[in-house]
This record gives structure tokens, C-alpha cells and sequence, in this order.
């Protein structure tokens, strides 16, 4: 399938309405404030299509906080089979993407050690609008930007070839 | 060892040294006068066990340490005098492998079961203990008829991993019980070998919601370590940064009590309060949640006044508006009154902390010891009820002090700054009257100026224990999550 | 009932545009930081790896790799080399390739 097929694929699937299931391997409780505040009037992400559901059979997909905490996989694990296919994992925040706890005996130190994860939003905690943006680009209705942002002030030096 | 009895200075800290075979009379005698608030263990030559210890005598607050080196290896059973002592107790066998004396049974609080295999296993502060403790729980008949489910720890959406162990004869709750070792980090063991400053991105992060006063308990816990005076304009926008805390707190509190309820209307009135406060601590301080604002020896940078003297109003507006709302509304208020009753003497019994302590008639509040920037003309805000309603309004009268005190400190002078701190060995303890209650940061500092042990006593690592209490006086399950609101606590503050 | 709806009534509509349209609250979230090349010279890479609390910073040889991904904006590299970090003001961070949060900043100096 090319890139544009997936992309397709996706928004006709899952576009026009789509169920969110949250899921806490460990985080410092704030990343689950702003995902609480997604329904809250300034943000209200069901005039967007997106909704909450408690029910891991009915959603379509798992967003992850937390730095996946080595005595809780099995249950991360566990919801996320739950869930039937199609299906989407989105993690949320420093601690889920690596950032903040290492892998080590306490911690995987990322979602992605323990579930397939398709989206990543950073952030701590990513805002509301940082979540709806990656919301938006998990069903193919949002251009991802971070790819062609080069994080420095000038353009990257011409690097001559036979540079390691 | 010391033959003076410990005796609490009002104002001050002051650390005694008690012999073990004095230790049990020394906590007899104690016990009837401070609120015993932390105990915790720490590794040496021999392990020592501290007790903090509270007096919360209005206008005279303060806190006594007693340490014990344990060359034994085994201590009195303290939770039977002083039963604020059990989990503490449960703490300190699982990461030192040291029990109280009577070996009565205890519970898993901190560590997964089976932490210990396969060798290594996790971390642990101490020495690990040989057998996993028994387990020690509320007998589970009533009439003969209860039964017991577990519940979690993946539950409704938005809200953090907890488990429940729930026994129940029907809609009764005979028993409560929570694990939360699957959100256990390891905190107090990573911040082994940090600098004070550097273990304040992971202090602040045990609680985000607390990220302020656990900031500021550590940061002070440091500065008192290295005898270091932090400027009073610099502790003024600590306090700036933590009353903001406070209101934001306090209205999304209000938005889940509003949830657990069923009264959407509610809950957006308060969300959007709670949004436009987030939204003024951006400004304020430059996060939504105030992270990175505290520093060790001071703060990184001053609150702007401007954007608050502008914002504040407005949003503390809506915040009144939303409260003055649901305080008319009855069919809200039926479900709050009579709901999740806790007792001054079951408050006291397990020492409780905050505006669940309050509500119940414990005036005490952490801001109110002296030498900080508060002053103790502040009326403390308390209820006689115990009950959620009592606790709703603790906290609306809490988030209208606020509202005044950061009026006062703007109008009194912030500037950012930090004091250097000497690079000097040390121990010390640092407080702050976090959103749910004191929060409590014990270190000590190595000759390199970095910690050789870290203790953190968020609120929630004490209030939690109340829970149980609170859900079994004749309550039934719809209750249980408007309890947890009023409680307002969170899981990773208890499991760390 | 009434009162509430009618305080809703007269609040207005809070919600916001995004993202349909940009919202001006993001000017004041935190946010990952941009690097100076100019001023990023291998001592100022190697303090800067060394200050970054969450991993995000990390040297190796000719670059500063530079995983936004792990960043938390907390702004302790900012404050450690003023000269060489400003804001990025970049939020919409969100991407289905973890790879494209990885930057190799080159340090100044070393292997052109």
C-alpha cells in the first residue's frame, strides 16, 4: 500500500468518528489532566469526531501516558488485545516517548518497549492543542510538521561528501 | 545516647537522637501530643528510623525528627500506639527487610509481589527482605455474606491506574483496599547521587499536580541542609506559584466532584475555570502546571504580575460562579452531604493531612509554620461535618484565600533568584501546603553536596489510607468515585 | 436548571477554533528549544548534553543528537547557554515516524 493509500485507508476508516481509550502505565497524573481537558469546553474534541469510551471493545484507539512501569505491562498488554482491529496507539508525552526514566529495572522507559505505537506526541505535558494536533495527524486529517523542522536558527551547513 | 525528652520547639525543627530501647516510651509520650507525619528508614553504618513529627499548635508549628539507629534490626511495633504508622511500617520492610518486633503481618504497599525475583530484582533503598510480607487485611464477613472483587488498575477514561480490592454483601462497601505498586518509579532510589537541583525535575514530576510543593519541600529540604537563606522575595514567588497551584487544584477537584455526580453542566463551568487558570500559570510562569519553577535556593524565574493582576480576577470569577452554582443546586448537594464521612478522631488516628483533615475539624496547615513568607493571621479553613460536602467547602474557602494571598505577595515584591547552595554534607527537612494537604521532603546531602538519601511524603502517600475509612461508612459503590473526588488525591503521589 | 443555561447563554462560546484556525494561547505554552549553530561550539554541546535531565541531548562525535521527542521543555539547557538556545515556539510536535524527532545538530567546529 503506498503512503497515500494508508493515508486514505485510515481517514475512511477511522475520519469521521473515532473512539479514544486511555491508558496510564505510570505517569505523574498531569498528562491525564490535559487529556481529561480534550472534552472540556475550550477544547471539546467531539465537534471534532473524537470521542471517549471506557469500553477497550468499542474504541478504536489506545491513547498511552507514562513511561511504561515494568509491573504494569501485563495490563498494558492486556488492553490493548482487548481491543478489537483496526486499531491505533498513540503515546503521549516525554515519559511515553523515552524521555525522563531510562530502561531500567523499574521501567521500559517508553510505550513502544511493550506496545506497536503509530503515533507519537511529545510534550510535558503535551497541551491540549498539541494532543488534538496529533489526534488529527493519527487519522490522516492533519499534516505532520515535525519532519521538515530542522530545530536550528540557520539552515544546516552544506556537508561535503566523505563527512562520516 | 540522649537522656533529654524530645520536645517539640515551637517555630522550629529540631532533631533528637532516641536510643532503641527508649524508642517505644519516647512514641508513647509523643503520640499524645504531635501528629505523627512521616517515618521512614534510611541506610548507614546501621539503618536509622526517623520519625517526623508535627505540632500543629496554631501560631506555634513545627516539627521534631527522632532517629534511632537499629542495630537489631528490629523496632517496636509503633502502629499499634500510633496506627498513622502502619504503612510506613509495610514501607520499610520492603525496602530494608526490618519489621516491627511483634511480627504481626503486613501489607505490600510499594513494591510489585515477587519485586525480589529474578535476582537482582528491583532496586531497593536497603536490604531486601528474605519473604514477601503476609498480608494483613480487614476480615471479610458481614452476616457472613461479603465478597470480594478486585477492580482496575485500568479503570474509567482519564484517570490514573489504580487498583481496588472491593468487599462488598451487595451495594455496601465493607472494604476498600488499593495496591499501587504498578505506578511505583523508584523515585527515592533515582535520586540517590543527584544534586539538589537536578533532583528537582524528578522531585516535581513524583505528583505533577504537586509539582510546586514538592518542589519547594525539597528545594527546602536542601536549603536547610546546607544552612542556606533563600531571598524573601524569591520565597514570595514560590508562594505565588504555589497558591496558583492551590486554585487550579481546587477547580478541577470541583470539575470531577461535578463528573462523579452526573452533572455535566457543573463540570464544564468548572473546567472552563480550571482551563483559564492553566492557561494564567502559563503566563504567569511560563507552564501550565507550574513545572520548572522552583529552584534550589530559590526560584528560576518571577512570576509576571501583570499578566496575573489581569487574568486572575476573571478566572477566579468563573471558579465563584461555578461554586456558588452548584452550591444551590440540591440535587448536587444530596449526593455531597452525609457521603464518604470521616471523623475527627479517624482523621486524627491515621494523620491525615489537608482539607480532608480540615473537613473533619483538624486545623492544621503547613503554610502556618513560621519563618516562611506567610504570615499566621490567615484563618485556616475548617468544616465539622467530615463528610464530601465539608470538604467541597474547605476547599472553596481555600481557593478565596488564595485568591488574597497572591494579591498580598504580588503587591509585596517576586523576583526570581537562587542562592547558591555550599557543597556541604547535611540533612534537612523542607514542607509546603500542597493542594492536598502538607507535603514533606527529608534529605541528606553527602560531602560532594549530593544526596545519599532522598524522602519523599507527597500528600497523597498519607491521605490515601483514609480512602478506606471514608468509602466503608455506610456507602455504596456510585460513591466511591465522588469520594475519590473529594479526596482529590493521586496515584502516583502514593506510589512514587 | 434555567440559571445555568442561561449563564452559558450569556458566557458565549469558549471553544476553540483549532485546528481550523491557529489558537493565541500557544504563544505561551513551553516549548522544545532551537539551537544557535553560531554559538554551539563543542564545549557548549558537551555542557548542554551533560544538563539535559531527560536524555534529549545526547554527543556524539561531529553532532549533538537532539531527541525532541524525550524533550520536556523544561529549559535547563536554555539556562545553562543562553548564547546558543532560544524558543522554538513549535508545538504541533506530533509525527507517525519516530525518526523524524531525532535531529543531529551539527557542533560547530567539527568535521565540515
Amino acid at each position: 500500500m503506498t503512503e497515500d493509500e494508508l493515508r486514505e485507508t485510515i481517514a475512511r476508516q477511522f475520519g469521521r468518528s473515532l473512539h479514544i481509550r486511555t491508558l496510564d502505565t505510570g505517569s505523574c497524573a498531569v498528562c491525564e489532566q490535559e487529556i481529561r481537558l480534550l472534552a472540556a469546553p475550550h477544547y471539546d474534541l467531539n465537534r471534532l469526531g473524537f470521542f471517549f469510551t471506557p469500553a477497550p471493545r468499542h474504541a478504536d484507539l489506545l491513547l498511552v501516558t507514562g513511561p511504561m512501569i515494568r509491573a504494569f505491562a501485563v495490563a498494558a498488554r492486556k488492553t490493548y488485545d482487548a481491543m478489537p482491529g483496526p486499531k491505533i496507539v498513540v503515546a503521549v508525552g516525554a515519559c511515553a516517548l523515552g524521555g525522563v526514566y531510562p530502561d531500567d529495572p523499574f521501567t521500559h522507559g517508553a510505550v513502544d518497549a511493550v506496545l506497536p505505537v503509530d503515533v507519537w506526541i511529545p510534550g510535558c505535558p503535551p497541551s491540549p492543542l498539541a494532543l488534538l494536533h496529533g489526534l488529527g495527524v493519527a487519522v490522516g486529517r492533519l499534516a505532520e510538521k515535525v519532519r521538515d523542522v530542522p530545530f536550528t536558527e540557520e539552515p544546516y551547513p552544506e556537508r561535503t561528501r566523505g563527512d562520516s | 545516647m540522649t537522656a533529654v525528652e524530645p520536645k517539640a520547639v515551637p517555630g522550629e525543627v529540631t532533631t533528637f537522637q532516641v536510643a532503641s530501647p527508649h524508642l517505644e516510651a519516647v512514641v508513647r509520650d509523643l503520640a499524645t501530643e504531635l501528629r505523627l507525619a512521616d517515618m521512614f528508614a534510611a541506610d548507614g553504618d546501621t539503618t536509622t528510623l526517623r520519625l517526623v513529627w508535627a505540632n500543629d499548635t496554631a501560631g506555634q508549628a513545627g516539627y521534631v525528627i527522632t532517629e534511632t539507629p537499629l542495630e537489631t534490626g528490629v523496632y517496636p511495633q509503633l502502629s499499634d500506639i500510633a496506627p498513622a504508622a502502619f504503612v510506613e511500617e509495610c514501607e520499610i520492610y520492603e525496602q530494608f527487610g526490618i519489621r516491627p518486633a511483634t511480627g504481626k503481618a503486613l501489607n505490600r504497599v510499594m513494591l510489585p509481589p515477587h519485586a525480589g525475583l529474578p535476582p537482582p530484582g528491583l532496586p531497593t533503598l536497603g536490604h531486601r527482605p528474605e519473604t514477601e510480607p503476609e498480608e494483613a487485611r480487614a476480615a471479610h464477613t458481614v452476616g457472613g455474606q461479603a465478597f470480594e472483587f478486585p477492580f482496575g488498575p485500568v479503570r474509567q477514561v482519564g484517570v490514573e491506574s489504580l487498583y481496588y480490592g472491593l468487599v462488598t454483601s451487595g451495594e455496601e462497601v465493607v472494604d476498600l483496599y488499593l495496591f499501587t505498586w504498578h505506578k511505583h518509579r523508584g523515585l527515592e532510589w533515582r535520586l540517590q547521587g543527584t544534586t539538589p537541583q537536578q533532583a528537582l525535575f524528578l522531585a516535581e514530576r513524583t505528583e505533577g499536580l504537586s509539582a510546586v510543593a514538592l518542589g519547594w519541600a525539597v528545594a527546602a529540604a536542601a536549603e536547610a541542609a546546607t544552612g542556606t537563606w533563600v531571598p524573601e522575595a524569591a520565597q514570595r514567588a514560590r508562594a505565588v506559584a504555589l497558591e496558583l497551584e492551590r486554585l487550579y487544584n481546587h477547580a478541577a477537584a470541583m470539575a470531577a466532584l461535578c463528573q462523579s455526580t452526573g452533572l455535566t453542566v457543573g463540570q464544564s463551568a468548572a473546567e472552563i475555570a480550571l482551563e483559564r487558570l492553566l492557561r494564567l500559570n502559563a503566563q504567569a510562569f511560563g507552564h501550565r502546571y507550574l513545572f520548572g519553577v522552583v529552584a534550589a535556593g530559590g526560584v528560576s524565574r518571577a512570576p509576571d504580575a501583570d499578566a496575573i493582576r489581569a487574568l486572575l480576577p476573571g478566572a477566579y470569577g468563573e471558579f465563584k460562579r461555578a461554586a456558588d452554582a452548584l452550591l444551590g443546586t440540591n440535587s448536587f448537594l444530596d449526593r455531597l452531604e452525609a457521603t464518604g464521612v470521616l471523623s475527627a478522631g479517624q482523621a486524627k488516628a491515621l494523620g491525615l493531612v489537608g482539607p480532608v483533615a480540615r473537613a473533619s475539624g483538624l486545623a492544621a496547615d503547613a503554610r502556618w509554620v513560621p519563618g516562611g513568607p506567610y504570615g499566621n493571621e490567615t484563618a485556616v479553613a475548617t468544616g465539622t461535618a467530615g463528610d464530601v460536602l465539608a470538604r467541597f467547602t474547605v476547599m472553596l474557602a481555600e481557593a478565596a484565600e488564595s485568591v488574597r494571598l497572591i494579591g498580598e505577595f504580588l503587591d509585596a515584591g517576586t523576583a526570581a533568584g537562587t542562592a547558591d547552595l555550599p557543597r556541604t554534607s547535611g540533612t534537612g527537612l523542607g514542607w509546603a501546603e500542597s493542594p492536598r494537604g502538607e507535603a514533606l521532603a527529608w534529605v541528606e546531602l553527602g560531602r560532594d553536596g549530593r544526596i545519599t538519601r532522598a524522602r519523599l511524603r507527597p500528600a497523597s502517600a498519607r491521605n490515601w489510607r483514609g480512602f478506606d475509612d471514608a468509602c466503608r461508612s455506610q456507602n455504596v459503590f456510585t460513591d466511591i468515585p465522588i469520594i475519590e473526588a473529594s479526596f482529590w488525591l493521586t496515584v502516583a503521589g502514593m506510589a512514587r | 436548571m434555567t440559571l445555568w443555561f442561561i449563564r452559558g447563554l450569556r458566557r458565549g462560546v469558549v471553544t476553540t477554533r483549532y485546528p481550523a484556525r491557529p489558537d493565541a494561547s500557544a504563544a505561551s505554552l513551553p516549548t522544545p528549544p532551537t539551537f544557535r549553530l553560531q554559538a554551539l561550539t563543542s564545549q557548549t554541546a558537551d555542557r548542554l548534553a551533560e544538563t539535559c535531565p531527560s536524555g534529549a541531548l545526547r554527543r556524539d562525535g561531529s553532532v549533538l543528537v537532539y531527541d525532541v521527542g524525550r524533550c520536556t521543555a523544561c529549559g535547563r539547557c536554555a539556562a545553562a547557554a543562553p548564547h546558543a538556545v532560544i524558543r522554538s515556539g513549535e508545538f504541533e510536535l506530533a509525527t507517525t515516524d519516530r525518526s523524524t524527532l531525532i535531529k543531529e545538530i551539527p557542533v560547530r567546529g567539527e568535521g565540515r
